[in-house]
């Protein structure tokens, strides 16, 4: 096969980090379903070693690493505390700029995301397209509305972060979001176009220089001392990863003011009016994002126990498959991740299923089934309780 | 070294399992390590879904002289996955089926490739268990827990996993397929089963295994117990025995152990204490209740300070979550360590502990104890940094000096890790060489060429053939 | 070399290894409770038997060295002083060596397991008259070959049984044998670990152990009534099948009483030869092979069924 010369430029301190004990395979979604070693953290790890000591790589590295769906499991599960996402992040930059890994039409695909006018043009055609019916129901997209109505804002308490994708396609989501919040007295504004997209899927693609632009256009937009609220667990774990992106110290502190919306609401259950009884269950499908990176997945539960009975997954947090673009490139490993999901769920028994970040939304949905945001769930049962 | 695998070879075996069979460069370094330091490369690595696969790829290796190595999660800690001359790896991670429950006979029989974890809880909204729980349940397979005899907390009272298995299908080194033990209660013969179990791996292939299912006790109860001294502990423990109560778990952890694990799972462990017990009963709740106060008074007899009940289940998780992750949190304090696993008489745990203290300050290496007291079963944990010059030296040098203090003490050369590459040039000091030519006599019944998983458990001397006994790849120590 | 070869062998076991010898046939004779179980040894064995005596019994370590021609009474007396047990459930003649040799679980095996998960360490005499020990002096062990397992239930042909190690049990606070006419699979289903439950197609009995108000508490699941103790068992037929297929056994002219959830009858008839297959029965010739070329160590006794 092919050598490549490469350097992942990941520290020699966290490659030897892992002993390889393996406790994080279970925890691992591609693991699960391969049983491969190239497919666990560990194995990832050991082959990101080789990559270094040999400063070669091969194109079957380069599928062991694109294969990884990022969504860092294991660093829950290991009890090192091995801080795998990061080295991965490197591995793929390094794939990105020293390897013809991303090529151009992916790159094209990331780049619309960061272009409001582009992506809403693009939503629109779908949109229409959804109309005359020729895009398949399996895909799993919301209905697009051809024209958006534009998101309002109600004073300046808050930001609201309204990202890429949910904004032009689950823009009704935001309003379900701004309800809840304004419900508990406080009013919700709405940052500019320069907050086009956090930039997290191109990081995930070893974008970073992409990723980085992004960062410091989306920081102009929130000027103020406001906390930023985000109803995306993928897009909040990002904002909040801004301070280690940039490195700068304007960056440290804007990323102290991003809070998962749940994390801010859980502080002010108080301040929302109690529902009725009986409370329906919901089970709650932990995206990775909220709880293996930011670690605030308890959040969503409390907000949700205010109004209903939230239960948890047996799966330990086990991703769903969607891994932001993941799902799209990989769909075969990506729908059998996601059948374990499902059967976790189906075990659960309950007639609602929430999910705080879209991607999983999305995912979940074009397998079938009914999942919803946790804030709309809210927002309904505080409409219906008038 | 750049090992070419035959052509033929690979060919023959691709022809029965397609792409899963692996030779690419990069994925077969993967297969070279388990959960221990040791290191080496396997010439191919096969990924079978079955039986026949398993009989099929045993032939083919037979056909061109090739050994082979049966490999589950690669959690073992004592080498006996790490391959060495040039094995064809057979890993059954794949062979990760549940076939069938039978609640009747209070057996289940899996696939080699199912995790210990994944078992126990399809088992338990049924009423049961697999009793054998090693630190690494979450991700050890059966297959591994079979050829290693696998122990675990709860094994103090249930036993280790020959008591739980009743029957294994195995293919032999021979390529032939074959039914050790049975489901009925006396199967006729020799107890080949017993004697596969622990076997490392070296008898052949297990493809099924009947497990024998545990009913879930009815009443549970944890307790943590701190000591201002580890010998209090140590003393503790004897006399809960010797009060003839055989709890269903008796763990001890020492001061540094507590203070890696309160970093990682924030359960309370008390950080200043010198020494915990964790101590689980189960079983009837009057059973249960009664051995609750004789740990409370024999504990009250030798200072214990503060005795913590697990309020309920998720705090009895919490617990036991900071003592499975122990060894792996110890990276915390360094990057690198070397788990031992002896076993002592219980009334020499004080005794052997200070010893593995005062070795590794000898040593100039950090030690860190967390271990299944009830048993005597010791896990000195020697965490260092590999970067250091000349450490790994000092590391074994210091791993010898205790296995050498156990086994001074009366005690034995592993407990439940096996003896794998690690310690197998260590057996001389616990058998005769004649006890190990009578052990190779009996592991030729099953494999006189050396076919399966060649150069573990007994050093080659002792080896009557030693076909494969030319490459120690590099890394390995033994 | 070895820094401690687990203890050295006492003068007791080179003794016997010297009786055992290196040519001649040998038999061993212990109690002569299952005298005939795998057929009776040649007559041109010669008769040895192996050492008595109980030569550690450390209590707090719950484990117990004798020698193998030690009688199950006097280990049995020696335990209960500390409130100690290992639970054989044979005849008080028998010796530990016997009973290991025969390799039959007893009575309450449904609790406390078969016998063979008892056994840590054996001095074995083999062909050549030389001491083998195996497995290991501690309540857990996996250094080496499991030989211990290999040896219970050889009937001494792969080496003579010189002594052993056994772990211990604490003797329970309660036992009480129950006896009435329910279901007998749906009692075991129903308690938690009960000791002992037999059936003889119309009457159950069962054996609960533990503290008293856990055994009272078991007891009053069931409609039974107190009895001295198990029933006797019938003759020396004894087969084994799968603990489910004990539910097609009917009272029919022979007299029986199964184990539940083991799966061993007792019975008055004599019991069939099991098969073995053919590749376990090479694999079993091949160990006899290596372990005892001649054929001089209990010559006549048959394991593995002809």
């Amino acid at each position: 096969m092919k050598e490549i010369a490469i350097d992942l430029g990941i520290p020699h301190h966290d490659l030897v980090s892992c002993v390889s004990c393996g406790l994080c395979l279970p925890h691992c979604p591609t693991y699960r379903v391969t049983q491969e070693e190239s497919a666990s953290p560990r194995g990832r790890i050991a082959l990101m070693k080789h990559a270094e000591s040999s400063g070669f790589i091969d194109q079957e590295f380069v599928g062991f690493m694109d294969a990884c769906i990022q969504c860092r499991g294991c660093e829950t599960a290991c009890p090192a505390g091995v801080e795998f996402g990061s080295m991965m992040e490197a591995t793929r930059e390094a794939l990105a700029t020293q390897t013809s890994y991303q090529p151009w039409w992916r790159r094209l695909g990331y780049r619309t995301l960061g272009r409001p006018t582009v992506l809403a043009f693009a939503s629109r055609v779908l949109s229409l397209l959804q109309r005359i019916k020729v895009v398949p129901k399996k895909l799993g997209l919301p209905q697009i509305p051809i024209i958006q109505r534009r998101l309002l804002a109600s004073g300046t308490d808050v930001w609201l972060f309204t990202g890429c994708i949910m904004d032009a396609w689950m823009r009704d989501t935001h309003r379900a979001v701004q309800r809840v919040v304004e419900a508990t007295g406080a009013g919700v504004q709405f940052p500019n176009k320069a907050a086009a997209c956090c930039g997290a899927l191109h990081v995930h693609a070893g974008l970073g220089d992409e990723a980085r632009i992004l960062a410091e256009k989306t920081m102009t937009a929130f000027p103020g001392s406001a906390p930023i609220l985000v109803d995306s667990a993928g897009c909040g774990a990002q904002l909040k990863d801004y301070g280690h992106l940039l490195g700068t110290e304007l960056a440290e502190k804007f990323s102290r003011r991003v809070f998962d919306v749940h994390e801010w609401l859980a502080e002010r259950l108080d301040k929302l009016p109690k529902s009725q009884e009986p409370r329906g269950r919901v089970a709650v499908q932990d995206p990775c994002h909220l709880r293996h990176v930011q670690k605030s997945h308890q959040a969503v539960y409390q907000v949700l126990a205010h109004f209903t009975e939230p239960l948890g997954l047996d799966d330990e947090g086990l991703c769903c498959g969607a891994g932001g673009a993941y799902s799209a490139f990989h769909q075969e490993t990506a729908s059998q991740v996601r059948d374990r999901k499902i059967e976790s769920i189906k075990r659960a028994g309950a007639p609602e299923v929430a999910s705080a970040n879209p991607g999983c939304l999305l995912h979940l949905r074009s397998a079938g089934v009914e999942v919803r945001h946790p804030l709309e769930i809210i927002d309904s049962i505080m409409t219906k309780d008038g | 070294m750049q090992i070419s695998p035959d052509g033929n070879l690979l060919d023959d075996l691709r022809s029965v399992l397609g792409d899963r069979v692996r030779d690419g460069d990069f994925e077969l370094g993967l297969y070279g390590k388990d959960g221990s330091v040791l290191e080496g490369r396997p010439s191919l690595v096969c990924l079978p879904v079955n039986t026949d696969e398993v009989r099929q790829i045993v032939k083919i290796c037979r056909e061109h002289d090739r050994p082979f190595l049966a490999r589950g999660s690669g959690t073992g800690l004592a080498g006996g996955a790490v391959p060495v001359g040039d094995p064809v790896i057979i890993a059954t991670a794949k062979m990760n089926q549940i076939l069938e429950v039978d609640l009747e006979n209070r057996i289940a029989w899996v696939e080699p490739g199912v995790l210990n974890l994944d078992l126990t809880k399809e088992l338990t909204p049924q009423g049961f268990h697999f009793a054998p729980d090693p630190s690494s349940q979450q991700v050890c397979s059966i297959g591994g827990n079979v050829a290693n005899n696998s122990g675990g907390p709860h094994c103090l009272a249930y036993g280790v996993t020959s008591a739980h298995v009743a029957a294994i299908e195995v293919v032999l080194p021979d390529g032939s397929v074959t039914l050790l033990g049975d489901l009925a209660a006396e199967p006729p013969g020799y107890d080949l089963r017993g004697l596969f179990v622990g076997s490392e791996g070296t008898m052949g292939v297990a493809t099924k295994v009947a497990v024998r299912l545990t009913p879930n006790p009815p009443a549970v109860r944890t307790l943590l117990l701190d000591f201002p001294d580890v010998r209090d502990g140590a003393a503790t423990v004897s006399a809960i025995i010797a009060a003839g109560l055989i709890p269903a778990a008796l763990e001890m952890m020492d001061k540094r152990a507590i203070e890696i694990v309160e970093a990682f799972v924030n359960a309370g462990y008390p950080t200043e204490a010198d020494a915990v017990l964790l101590v689980e009963l189960d079983g009837l709740p009057g059973g249960v209740e009664h051995g609750v106060e004789v740990v409370r008074s024999v504990a009250e007899r030798h200072q214990v300070g503060n005795i913590r009940v697990a309020a309920d289940n998720e705090e009895r998780e919490l617990l036991w979550k900071g003592r499975k992750n122990a060894f792996g949190a110890v990276a915390r304090i360094k990057p690198d360590y070397y788990l031992h696993d002896t076993v002592v008489p219980r009334g020499k745990l004080v005794e052997v502990l200070e010893k593995v203290y005062k070795i590794a300050d000898a040593y100039d290496l950090i030690a860190v104890n967390v271990f299944h007291a009830g048993d005597g079963n010791l896990h000195p944990i020697l965490a260092y940094d590999s970067d250091e010059k000349g450490v790994l030296e000092r590391v074994h040098a210091a791993g010898r000096a205790i296995v050498t203090a156990s086994i001074e003490a009366g005690g034995v050369l592993s407990g439940e890790h096996g003896i794998g590459l690690e310690k197998r040039d260590y057996m001389g000091m616990l058998f005769s060489a004649h006890d190990m030519a009578t052990q190779d006599l009996v592991r030729e019944a099953f494999d006189p060429e050396g076919f399966a998983n060649p150069l573990k458990v007994l050093p080659s001397g002792s080896r009557c053939s030693d076909s494969f006994g030319q490459h120690v790849p590099d890394g390995a120590w033994v | 070399m070895g820094v401690n070869p687990l203890g050295a062998a006492p003068q007791e076991v080179h003794q016997f290894s010297e009786e055992v010898g290196a040519s001649d046939p040998v038999t061993v004779v212990g109690g002569k409770t299952q005298w005939n179980v795998g057929g009776a040894p040649d007559h041109s064995a010669r008769e040895v038997t192996a050492p008595t005596g109980i030569w550690s019994h450390e209590p707090e370590e719950m484990t117990v060295r004798c020698g193998a021609g030690t009688t199950l009474l006097e280990l049995s007396e020696q335990l209960a002083r500390h409130s100690q047990m290992v639970p054989f459930d044979m005849a008080p003649n028998a010796t530990v060596g016997g009973v290991l040799s025969v390799g039959r679980s007893g009575i309450r095996r449904l609790r406390y397991g078969h016998i063979r998960d008892l056994v840590l360490q054996i001095r074995h005499i083999d062909c050549n008259g030389k001491i083998v020990t195996s497995g290991g002096p501690t309540v857990k062990n996996v250094s080496g070959y499991d030989l211990c397992r290999l040896m219970v239930g050889s009937l001494g042909k792969l080496g003579c049984l010189a002594e052993v190690t056994l772990r211990c049990l604490p003797m329970p606070e309660t036992t009480r044998w129950l006896t009435g006419n329910d279901d007998p699979f749906e009692i075991y289903a129903r308690l938690y670990r009960p000791s002992s439950v037999l059936w003889n197609g119309e009457q159950v009995w069962v054996c609960l152990e533990g503290v008293s108000s856990d055994v009272e508490a078991e007891a009053a699941l069931l409609d039974l009534t107190e009895t001295e103790g198990p029933p006797q068992l019938p003759g020396d037929g004894r087969s084994s099948v799968q603990p489910k297929e004990l539910r097609s056994l009917s009272a029919d002219d022979t007299n029986w009483i199964a184990e539940i959830g083991v799966g061993i009858i007792h019975s008055d008839k004599p019991s069939k030869p099991q098969q073995v297959s053919k590749t376990n029965e090479s694999l079993m010739r091949e160990l006899e092979r290596r372990l005892d070329p001649n054929g001089r160590l209990n010559p006549g006794r048959q394991v593995v069924p002809l």
